[in-house]
């Protein structure tokens, strides 16, 4: 079934057009990435999606449902979930409080404790670091903090922008290796990442971004064979 | 924004940043960065604070508040205002300032918004309780005290109209459309002719009672009765501004002011919420007005200026944006320092401003630092979001040290 579906959607900010006429589809069940160089509209996409910007043309379907013009608050309780760029987590409240945020928009607060449970699995550094205050955190620990906070929504759609950004590379396998295990539990999951590597090789099917429109699409194996994508993104000439 | 959310957790996550890195090379975790706070006095009081029982907080605040009430009365050599400012007077005008302060913190401290403009919600308690008792007004006339509600009512009302157009707008931008919301309500009071500009309206209302003496008990000039009038008002709109904080709503607020994107995507109706913030603020901002314009006994156009908001900004600040206790402390130092020290009073603005460029770049945190999250979290509401994963939590709760935090706190 087709989770996610963007129809030629162009976005602008003021008279700039950062996304062009893009269209793809996430299917239920996939790990999609979504991969460019900096300034490429990846970030434009996610925020899109999440409902903090507002296209300028084309239409977002999700479940089915047109959301186009959705307010991003709705459209989590929709089961949209975002780990934005920068991680986003609120410096001052503590892990547990953060995580707590994230069940705002619930409607069911049965299921809440064992998604805190789930999350508590998956990343039992925030379990141990339960009290403390989430801006005193380590950048990787913010990242699992912005990523267990948006799985405290339950989502149907889990949005990561560039979950790697600057972290140190035993963090950064660790934290791919969890993506893979979230989906695994039936997640779908849309990656953005410049880290082309780790994101194709982890994704079922992968979008190239240049200046805001889509230059290649397929497999994440496909897209790791392909020689011009060797050369652009993954550092081999 | 810039002066709510200081830079203080930020400069603690880059700090803390290499260590918690090093950390999970192997070291056991939880040794170190887990409890690196910054420890200031006042933290490890509010600290204790917010771990002492209900019950026993109102034994500690009992005496604070008994002395609150006496104040008026202790004319006490050095701290006194007299012989230049009548003492009483004084303590009206630093309760005044306090419910101000509070009132302003919802919207600067809580919800993060850089109102520069809320001297429109105070002028238009004033108004409104004048216009309702003055006999120069051409309105109806109820009793004084009726007027307070509807003080509250109005100015929220003028909250809201004021922020669905503005609300939308983020950070700096919204403190220079707020700075024009005093003028308007100024530049209104003089051309409006129900207004009445600079005339203004004589013999405000006040409260009901006569003395011995056949004065009124709320005469102008007799600072006592007024000030416990206002600290009663205190005491309770604190009472509620403390339940707000610990609630949904506080927890939306404290979010919008960390990050409004990441609140919207959580799930707060990021917009809604900042209308109730103003509104709130508003309500509260017109309450301290009305009873401002029935102590004064005089409300015209020319006592709501733009300065005096500024002045109000200050009051949150220094005292420490988003901590009520700091709001009380900021609001009563910044009417207190002009009456006590006359010779300085007319460099008021000018200290007050150096004062509060001085605690923006030094300390974000003002005097009574709130460390934060004590706006949107005591202990007891951390509590709380314990209890409602009390199952989860105890099910995972197997590690060593977790559970030795847990003792130790
Ligand atoms: N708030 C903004 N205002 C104007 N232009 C923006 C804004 N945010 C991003 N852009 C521009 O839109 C383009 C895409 O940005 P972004 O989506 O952040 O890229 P990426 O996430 O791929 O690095 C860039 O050219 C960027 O400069
Ligand atoms: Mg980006």
């Amino acid at each position: 079934m087709t989770l996610l579906e963007m129809k030629n959607v162009s976005v602008h900010y003021g008279r700039i057009e950062a996304i062009h006429d893009m269209s793809f589809t996430v299917e239920e069940g996939e790990i999609v990435s979504l991969i460019g160089a900096n300034g490429a509209g990846k970030t434009t996409t996610m925020k899109t999606i999440s409902g903090l910007l507002n296209p300028s043309g084309g239409s977002i379907k999700f479940m089915d449902e047109d959301i186009t013009k959705m307010k991003a608050h709705i459209r989590v309780v929709q089961g949209i979930s975002q780990a934005p760029e920068g991680r986003g987590i609120f410096p001052a409240m503590t892990v547990l409080e953060n995580l707590d945020m994230g069940t705002f928009g619930r409607k069911d607060r049965s299921g809440v404790s064992d998604d805190l449970e789930r999350v508590f699995t998956l990343f039992p550094r925030l379990k141990e670091r339960e009290k403390q205050f989430g801006g005193t955190m380590s950048g990787g620990e913010q990242q699992m903090l912005a990523i267990g906070r948006a799985l405290m929504s339950r989502p149907k759609l889990l949005l990561l922008d560039e979950p790697s950004m600057g972290l140190a590379p035993q963090f950064i396998r660790q934290i791919f290796k969890i993506i893979t295990e979230i989906n695994g539990q039936g997640t779908t999951v849309l990656l953005v990442e410049q880290n082309a590597n780790q994101a194709l090789a982890r994704a079922h099917r992968a979008f190239v971004l240049e200046t805001g429109a889509i230059t290649h699409s397929g497999t994440g194996k496909e897209l790791l064979a392909n020689p011009a994508i060797k050369e652009a993104y993954l550092g081999v000439g | 924004m810039s002066m709510s959310d200081g830079p203080k957790p930020l400069q603690t996550s880059k700090s803390a940043q290499g260590t918690a890195e090093a950390e999970s090379h192997g070291v056991p975790p939880g040794s170190s960065a887990a409890v690196a706070r910054p420890r200031r006095t006042f933290g490890a009081w509010s600290d204790k604070w917010r771990e002492m029982p209900r019950t026993k907080q109102w034994l500690v605040l009992l005496p604070v508040v008994v002395l609150a009430f006496l104040l008026p009365l202790m004319d006490i050599p050095l701290i006194t205002t007299e012989p230049g400012n009548d003492w009483p007077l004084a303590c009206q005008a630093m309760a005044i300032f306090a419910l101000v302060a509070v009132g302003l913190n919802i919207v600067i401290g809580y919800a993060g918004l850089l109102d520069l403009g809320y001297i429109a919600f105070f002028a238009v308690g004033s108004y409104t309780a004048a216009m309702l008792t003055s006999p120069d007004s051409a309105f109806i006339k109820i009793p004084y005290l009726w007027t307070i509600p509807v003080a509250i009512a109005v100015s929220m009302f003028v909250g809201v109209l004021l922020g669905l157009p503005t609300l939308r707008l983020r950070g700096d931008y919204l403190a220079i459309v707020t700075l024009g919301f005093g003028e308007i309500v100024r530049i209104l009071a003089t051309l409006i002719p129900a207004m009445k500009g600079q005339p203004g309206f004589q013999n405000v209302g006040h409260p009901p009672g006569v003395g011995d003496d056949g004065v009124p008990v709320f005469a102008n000039n007799n600072g006592t009765p007024w000030y416990w009038l206002t600290l009663v008002i205190l005491i309770i709109i604190l009472f509620l501004v403390g339940n707000m904080e610990r609630s949904r709503v506080g927890r939306a607020w404290i979010a919008i002011r960390e990050d409004e994107d990441a609140a919207e995507t959580m799930g707060v109706p990021t917009f809604k919420y900042k209308v109730w913030a103003f509104a709130l603020g508003a309500g509260v901002g017109g309450l301290a007005g009305a009873i401002m314009g029935g102590q004064v006994g005089f409300v015209n156009n020319q006592k709501f200026d733009v300065v005096t908001s500024i002045l109000f900004v200050a009051a949150v600040v220094l005292g420490g944006s988003g901590n009520k206790v700091g709001a009380i402390v900021g609001g009563a130092l910044v009417a207190y320092i002009p009456l006590r020290f006359t010779a300085i009073a007319e460099y008021k603005f000018l200290i007050f401003g150096v004062a509060l460029i001085i605690i923006m770049i030094y300390r974000a945190q003002g005097l009574v630092p709130a460390r934060q999250r004590l706006l949107a979290y005591g202990t007891k509401a951390y509590a709380d979001v314990k209890r409602k994963y009390g199952k989860a939590s105890h099910r995972a709760d197997t590690t060593p040290q977790s559970t030795a935090e847990g003792a130790s706190s």
